[in-house]
């Protein structure tokens, strides 16, 4: 399962890298999105692919078996990168949608001015 | 306690700003922030001077289950500097950014970033220095394309992707990290790190992962390429401010996670942070060199500044790390205040290209000689604080027998020199070519808070030079603290 996982997220790495070499503004962007969502798979791969219970002490118990339970804090650290991802991605589209309205273009070609001397 | 209120001091202005709607109220409020914050930072630097270390649990959570924000020597000095020049560039924005963007929230924005530096230099916990970096890049994503104009959408548009793949980066190394590790707390994981022999090996890939990261967001050599491409498009008073601060964030962590962890191999890491670094230094200078814009060339030579730090952590004696430190705090100090002269120039006269400037120290000399001290220090003229952490970097190198080294941070500084005596000669000295036209108002505007947030950085610049004996020494036990990761490990863990 893990092999498999790992396999799809290099994919998914691959699309994400494809996409950022576009000359498209919006595939740059559609890029940085595949981008985020690979690197929160690659947190919960950390963690440890398997079929196990929640992450609770019963009641009155002390301790458990972590092999019991599967790790929360990996899920708890995508839950955080997906809130940050998510804000970015709203910043990020209403950046592009400025700039379109500013120029009328989304060709990446057109975004030298910054590097001329 | 006091390390969570530096954090919620800024919180709680953006929460006022947000509620208040009068301009001049949300304004200066914001100045009284950035003062009490000033005041907290001495507050935490005169405690940690006494204890030496600092930390709170958060929630009580104990180590290395909770979140730990502590505080030791290096990050009190980086939090004491860094709220000194942001305090500066917050005077110097009341009078400089124009009104529009005050009233839709300049100073929000600005708090945002104040709040993702000083978490990120008390961040125990590596997702936690994640988190804060987020922060910060939002802060800055806003600021930097705050306003609209064209060229400033383009360069937000670099700076934001470049920097969003560097989070990336440390995101994903993050992760193969608590796969190995099962913890993600510095102090921990360097203590497991030490006790397990060879996984370094193991780690390699987690730790090229989050260097990588940390030298896109601290632009060193092959990826800086965000850096001049996009700094020269917002308001001066923004490029001031990300000038002093952010790229020095990357620099921090990276001497941060290098002397808790990558030390253990050092016969891999020092060579190439030392590679890192010289080249960064030399290209940053030479790229300069051909510049024709004021803000482009100190762009580039945040890089080529930024290679001596680095340069210093990778002689890895007390001496370089010493020097590195010194030479960060005179960075942050000295590029601000050359971006704050180069705000007035482009105030008065609405460009910055070198070509088509001249007469200014004709117009007001006090800003020649600010613009004077901090160019030189830049530079490293004796008595300035440049002069003391070249001459630190430098000592520190040839002591630890990387004489090659240290003869081209000195030739390096020859550059360094040419660059600054350019600018000045031709913004200051010359005559205004008599193709151009003279520029329309000859009246000059106001200045008087900008030059007073210039002169209280130029007297920093001064005194950091002439009574450096002081601050080295302190750098110096900052850099002992440093490498002896033992104290570290034992304050955060018991």
């Amino acid at each position: 399962m893990e092999l498999i996982f790992a396999i799809f997220i290099g994919l998914l790495y691959a699309c994400g890298v494809f996409l950022l070499l576009r000359r498209s503004i919006v595939k740059v962007i559609l890029g940085v999105f595949v981008l985020g969502n690979a690197t929160n798979l690659i947190i919960f791969l950390a963690g440890g692919i398997k079929r196990s219970g929640a992450a609770f002490i019963p009641e009155g118990a002390e301790t458990i078996d972590p092999a019991v339970i599967s790790d929360p804090l990996p899920q708890a650290l995508i839950l955080t990168a997906i809130v940050i991802g998510l804000g970015i991605a709203a910043y990020i589209l209403a950046l592009k949608y400025r700039y379109f309205e500013e120029t009328g273009t989304h060709d990446l070609d057109q975004l030298s001015k910054t590097d001329r001397k | 306690m006091i390390l969570p209120a530096l954090l919620l001091i800024p919180f709680l202005y953006i929460i006022l700003a947000i509620l208040i709607k009068s301009k001049k109220v949300k304004t200066w409020l914001s100045f009284a922030f950035s003062l009490i914050n000033l005041g907290f930072a001495i507050w935490v630097m005169a405690q940690v001077f006494e204890a030496g270390m600092i930390k709170t649990q958060m929630g009580s959570w104990p180590a290395p289950f909770g979140i730990t924000l502590v505080a030791d020597r290096f990050s009190a000095f980086m939090l004491l500097v860094s709220a000194l020049v942001f305090a500066v560039v917050t005077l110097y924005s009341i009078q400089s950014v124009d009104t529009a963007r005050i009233k839709n929230g300049y100073f929000l924005f600005a708090h945002g970033i104040l709040m993702g530096v000083n978490g990120s230099f008390l961040a125990g916990d590596l997702f936690n220095l994640y988190v804060w970096f987020e922060v910060m890049l939002m802060g800055s994503f806003i600021l930097i394309s705050f306003g609209g104009e064209r060229a400033q959408l383009e360069g937000a548009i670099k700076y934001l992707i470049l920097n969003l793949i560097s989070s990336f980066f440390f995101v994903a190394g993050i992760g193969i990290l608590y796969g190995k590790m099962g913890t993600l707390n510095m102090a921990d994981l360097s203590q497991k790190i030490a006790q397990s022999g060879d996984v370094l090996s193991q780690l390699s890939p987690a730790m090229v992962l989050i260097v990588v990261g940390f030298a896109i967001k601290g632009a060193l050599f092959p990826f800086f390429f965000w850096l001049p491409a996009s700094y020269h498009t917002p308001p001066p008073a923004v490029t001031a401010l990300f000038a002093g601060l952010l790229t020095k964030v990357g620099i921090y962590s990276l001497i941060r996670i290098y002397t808790l962890f990558l030390y253990h191999s050092t016969s891999f890491w020092n060579p190439v942070v030392l590679w890192i670094g010289i080249l960064s230094m030399v290209i940053g200078v030479f790229s300069a060199s051909s510049q024709y814009d004021f803000r482009k060339i100190l762009s580039f030579h945040i890089i080529s500044q930024l290679g001596y730090v680095v340069i210093g952590l990778a002689f890895y004696t007390v001496a370089g790390l010493a020097a590195a430190i010194f030479f960060l705090g005179h960075n942050m100090i000295s590029k601000t205040n050359a971006f704050l002269v180069a705000g007035w120039v482009h105030r008065e006269r609405q460009t910055l290209n070198l070509k088509v400037l001249g007469d200014m120290f004709k117009k007001n000399t006090l800003w020649g000689v600010l613009f004077f001290i901090s160019a030189f220090s830049l530079a490293g003229l004796p008595p300035l604080s440049g002069f003391i952490g070249k001459y630190l970097v430098i000592k520190a190198g040839i002591e630890s027998g990387h004489i090659n080294v240290a003869l081209v941070a000195l030739f390096v500084g020859f550059f360094t020199l040419f660059s600054m005596v350019k600018i000045w000669i031709e913004v200051f000295w010359k005559n205004t070519p008599p193709e151009v036209e003279a520029p329309v108002n000859t009246k000059p505007l106001p200045h008087g808070l900008m030059i007073s947030a210039s002169i209280i950085l130029a007297l920093a610049i001064v005194g950091m030079g002439v009574f450096a004996g002081p601050v080295v020494n302190f750098c110096e036990m900052a850099a002992s603290d440093l490498l002896n990761t033992e104290l570290y490990i034992n304050f955060v863990l018991k």
